[in-house]
């Protein structure tokens, strides 16, 4: 072969594996990861996901701008599902390959389970809200807090501690009002079992179809079955208007309403704060007045969105969802550095991150080989003049996911 | 002589190089043929969609793999949520045995998708925000998320029949 030929020959060559390099992950300009939200920002709960993404976003910007976890950059790929498990599943057929990608955050419980066969296929993680199942059967799926029964647990611990503070004596009886869904139920498998191990009796639950307008049926029925306490559930602001009614029906008179973690926020108090007024929130983040005393999360806010106007306590859980992602790349970098780094490797980091400090936002992390809770505490809150204030530390849920058979 | 083995080479490198990067598509390409039927072939909107959906059956994927149904955009058309050039996924499977699935359109998606309703905070769909996709034909893809396959069929939106007076 001759010399021109065997230069011809070289730059085929060339071309070729150019071709192969430009189209894998190894030819990045800057070092990154991807995160893939598969976000809520149109459909019915976009109230709650738009200030939480806008949080987590947020917080990468500012990882981003001080040039990333040890060099790598985060790159944010927020994608509306409208709460569409078909979109969910869609979105995340499409963005599956994309280089590095090594976190997925499902908004909705429903497409968190539809997707975690291929998250699994994939050796890769997601955060998913917290359905009691994630725990139970221990996968790739990490819950963003304690699950939804724990925190209904520690409520009923908060209600019998609250029924002595009265000078009552026995145990009180406790009414339940949701949506009529797998998720409105969830607080109840293992929750109910709690309560009533805590000798609380516990009425047959009221479930209502999403969307309801008016709750006076359901609502007057648990009070003839003489309730002292009834626990709101649903996705705000379904729990302030369960509430609105009930405070309509003169009920929040004599009976103590509750509400869960996605509960009355600063926004639904905006609205109707008279009829909210007394109602105890049991939450694994900051909420109300601890959310805007929380400096690191209200000087994000100010620095990116301006006035405090708008602010929605929401923020900060996605603040902490920012905080577990450079966590995680921080210990997986430090494992296996960047160019091996693969998602089961994020996936191994995550169960490494108990411990990991919140800045107060949430409680500590709590995720290991055997934990999915995202953390153990909980506060409990109380509205008093039109604002959120806590009157709990924070404090230690029960295990109600161990309570129930999945 | 040495010119022919030169461009044989030519040709035979780069294919050997741009052959193993397609791989993933031949290897989808070797199963089965995937078939896709929409049923109905036709329909306009109406909320009668929500009570009867539009349905989907497809053949010749792998046993129990997930299937994602999406719909294609044609190009200019915009939808909320959706960005430009994605497909929008419209229902969701999990063959058989067999490598057979059905699906259906679950409310949500026809309210998403083929009438993009605005949502209350209540979560009751708003039909006053309303923009209905116009009428055309539709490109329809089923696609095994384990296998790669893909079965492909269209459906047809049709403007709704005039009121008599």
């Amino acid at each position: 072969m001759g010399k021109w030929s065997a230069i011809f020959l070289s730059i085929i060559l060339a071309v070729c594996l150019s071709v192969v390099g430009l189209s894998s992950s190894s030819f990045a300009k800057d070092k990154e990861i991807a995160y893939l939200s598969l976000a809520d920002y149109t459909g019915p709960i976009a109230g709650l996901n738009v200030p939480a993404d806008m949080g987590l976003e947020d917080y990468i910007k500012e990882i981003n701008s001080k040039g990333g976890v040890d060099g790598v950059k985060i790159r944010f790929i927020g994608i509306d599902t409208r709460y569409d498990v078909a979109r969910g599943v869609s979105a995340y057929k499409r963005y599956r390959r994309t280089p590095k990608l090594l976190v997925v955050n499902s908004i909705g419980t429903p497409i968190g389970k539809a997707i975690a066969r291929l998250i699994e296929r994939d050796k890769r993680l997601q955060i998913v809200p917290g359905d009691g199942e994630f725990q139970a059967h221990i996968g790739r799926n990490f819950i963003w807090g304690p699950a939804y029964q724990d925190a209904f647990a520690a409520m009923m611990d908060w209600v019998m501690d609250d029924w002595k503070a009265k000078g009552k004596s026995g145990a009180p009886i406790v009414g339940f009002i949701s949506w009529d869904s797998a998720f409105g139920r969830e607080p109840l498998r293992g929750g109910k079992e709690y309560a009533e191990s805590l000798g609380i009796k516990f009425l047959p639950p009221e479930f209502f179809p999403p969307g309801t307008l008016k709750h006076d049926v359901y609502l007057t029925r648990l009070e003839k079955a003489g309730a002292n306490y009834i626990y709101a559930g649903g996705v705000e602001p379904t729990p302030t208007n369960v509430i609105r009614d009930a405070h309509a029906l003169g009920l929040t008179k004599k009976i103590q309403f509750l509400n869960g973690y996605w509960g009355a926020t600063l926004l639904g108090i905006g609205v109707h704060a008279k009829a909210l007024e007394g109602t105890a929130i049991v939450s694994f983040f900051e909420r109300g007045e601890d959310a805007l005393k929380n400096k690191l999360v209200t000087d994000l806010w100010k620095k990116h969105r301006g006035s405090m106007d708008k602010f929605n306590e929401v923020y900060g859980m996605g603040v902490s969802w920012g905080m577990t992602c450079e966590a995680g790349l921080k210990t997986a970098l430090k494992a296996v550095g960047y160019e091996k780094l693969k998602a089961d490797d994020m996936y191994r980091a995550y169960q490494k991150l108990g411990g990991l400090d919140k800045h107060g936002i949430q409680g500590p992390c709590a995720y290991s080989q055997t934990s999915r809770r995202g953390s153990l505490e909980v506060k409990i809150y109380r509205v008093k003049d039109g604002k959120i204030v806590p009157i709990t530390g924070w404090r230690k849920a029960p295990d109600g996911v161990s309570l129930h058979k999945f | 002589m040495r010119i022919s083995k030169i461009i044989m080479l030519c040709v035979i490198i780069p294919g050997l190089v741009l052959g193993a990067m397609s791989c993933e598509t031949l290897k989808s390409l070797t199963g089965p043929k995937a078939t896709l039927d929409v049923i109905p072939a036709e329909i306009f909107l109406s909320p009668a969609l929500i009570k009867k959906p539009v349905a989907f059956k497809g053949t010749g994927f792998e046993p129990k793999e997930m299937i994602s149904v999406e719909m294609v955009l044609p190009p200019g058309l915009k939808m909320k949520g959706i960005n430009e050039g994605e497909d929008v996924g419209i229902a969701v499977a999990t063959a058989d045995e067999k490598g057979n699935f059905d699906a259906v359109m679950k409310p949500t998606a026809t309210l998403n998708w083929f009438f993009q309703v605005g949502w209350t905070p209540l979560l009751r769909p708003n039909f006053k925000e309303a923009k209905p996709i116009p009428p055309g034909v539709y490109t329809i893809n089923a696609t095994g998320l384990f296998s790669d396959r893909v079965a492909t069929s269209t459906l047809k939106i049709v403007p709704p029949p005039k009121k008599k007076k």
